[in-house]
């Protein structure tokens, strides 16, 4: 019991360290997916082939290799690597970001997708401008469609942040595993589990929240508001 | 001057051709039921004349303005306020779900007229009561019937104020216990002289509340008349056999 006293202030840093990029990397990456399924249906062709390899790209390469690849990789990058050089977690949160954001973007498009065209239709015929449709009729119901996705998305940021200790940013695991090798005991790796278990406890009742703020009365379900 | 005049509009979706030739008028205050097989491209006809679907030709005009001429259509600039005097109740309500029975009426004019306050409240209100939900305000249409539902709807398209109204079987997605609250909201329409074209399977409906019934078969106006005419004294066999079949 001492002893899981005395290690748990570390472990607490590196929570510092999860809960750090979470809070930047969500609020981030959330407009950024939205703004790429936007572009992905763009008419504008080429802007929609962009976005399209984008969340191919992210999506179709493991997290741990971009994180890498904007750690170690950019650096070298003739001419320009010196100017790419970040910092671990500034580094850590562009490249989460990114990834997340490709992420999201699936999930939104198929929100839209599960969006009835007589709710554009009526919007239309009612007067209302494509940007006031997509803003005030189209997102809110999205948004509702959707947040059972972003919560489980967002409780995988959490655990993908353990990620970061492989380009040397001292988070939760990165601790346990030290005190692991050093004290040879296997109770650090508890407490690391038990610390990811309560923020995404936080997390999960959050979103739990949000889903019943969002939901709107209806006979499919849905409290009501 | 007619309120809607259509010219020889023609509408293809692929090789399908869903629209030929199709002329007619429509004058204030009528009340035109459009019936026929379904099929026959009522739904096209009526989606063409607001621009939920664009034609392949013929000309549109609306209150004299043209919408189409053969086959093209004015820009958006112009078709913008020509639409805006038109209204659509569809089939399926499409009501907004996730706004209340209130919202759903003001989103439009807060948004497109910039109206706010009591006289946007006033007007709301007295809509609702006019369809009969005053009490419903603050419901959400997933709490609502579906009868209860398409007068919101009907509420909802008069907010905007429009001097024409179309209908695209406002009552074929209800039960049938629950279509004779939305026709008679339809039949006082019709009574105050507003000016509505209506696709309906409601055969009473056409014989009561309109004053002209066009039928429509393969993309065709096949006849068009009075009630009185159509149902007692069809002209076409196609009629006959189509009206045998629904009555
Ligand atoms: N968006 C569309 N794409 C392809 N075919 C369509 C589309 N809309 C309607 N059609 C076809 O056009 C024909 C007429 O349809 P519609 O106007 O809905 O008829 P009605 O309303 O009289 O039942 C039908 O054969 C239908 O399948
Ligand atoms: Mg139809």
């Amino acid at each position: 019991m001492e002893y899981i006293l005395q290690i748990t202030p570390a472990l607490l840093r590196g929570a510092g360290v999860t809960l750090g990029l979470f809070a930047v990397v969500l609020p981030l990456s959330l407009p950024l997916g939205f703004l790429t399924t936007l572009l992905q249906r763009c008419r504008f062709r080429p802007l929609a082939w962009l976005a399209n390899g984008y969340v191919f790209v992210m999506r179709g390469t493991p997290l741990m290799l971009q994180l890498f690849f904007f750690y170690f990789g950019l650096p070298f990058v003739p001419w320009i690597g010196k100017y790419l050089t970040m910092a671990a977690f500034p580094c850590a949160c562009v490249s989460f970001t990114l990834n997340y954001a490709a992420y999201f973007a699936e999930i939104f498009r198929g929100g839209l997708l599960s969006i009835d065209k007589g709710q554009y239709e009526a919007s239309k015929v009612l007067g209302l401008s494509r940007a006031q449709t997509m803003l005030r009729v189209i997102v809110p119901q999205m948004i509702r469609v959707t947040l059972p996705s972003i919560g489980n998305e967002a409780i995988t940021l959490v655990k993908d942040t353990a990620l970061v200790t492989a380009i040397a940013l001292p988070e939760i695991l990165h601790y346990a595993k030290g005190a692991v090798t050093r004290d040879f005991t296997t109770a650090p790796f508890v407490v690391a589990a038990v610390i990811y278990l309560l923020i995404n406890l936080v997390v999960a009742l959050a979103f739990q929240q949000m889903e019943r703020r969002f939901a709107y009365a209806g006979r499919e379900g849905g409290g009501l508001r | 001057m007619s309120v809607i005049e259509v010219e020889g509009l023609q509408k293809s979706f692929g090789r399908l051709q869903v629209l030929k030739d199709i002329s007619f008028q429509v004058e204030q205050g009528d009340c035109v039921a459009i019936i026929g097989p379904s099929g026959s491209g009522k739904s096209t006809l009526l989606r063409c004349l607001i621009e939920l679907e664009t034609a392949d030709g013929g000309s549109i005009r609306i209150h004299g303005q043209l919408l189409v001429e053969r086959g093209i259509y004015a820009p958006a600039a112009k078709t913008r306020p020509i639409i805006a005097r038109m209204g659509m109740v569809f089939q399926q309500f499409n009501l907004y779900p996730h706004l209340n029975v209130v919202d759903n009426l003001e989103l439009a004019p807060k948004l497109v007229k910039g109206l706010r306050g009591a006289e946007l409240r006033g007007r709301s209100l007295e809509l609702l009561h006019k369809v009969g939900l005053a009490e419903k305000a603050s419901s959400f249409p997933g709490q609502l019937s579906g009868g209860q539902q398409q007068r919101v709807a009907i509420a909802r398209a008069l907010m905007m104020e429009p001097e024409i109204l179309l209908f695209d079987e406002p009552t074929s997605a209800l039960d049938p216990e629950l279509t004779g609250e939305v026709l008679s909201v339809m039949k006082e329409l019709a009574r105050e002289r507003m000016t509505m074209v209506v696709v309906t399977h409601e055969m009473g409906f056409a014989r009561d509340a309109a004053n002209r019934v066009l039928f429509m078969h393969d993309g065709c106006i096949l006849e068009e008349g009075s009630p009185e005419r159509i149902f007692s004294n069809p002209q076409r066999e196609r009629t006959r056999v189509f009206l045998q079949s629904v009555l």
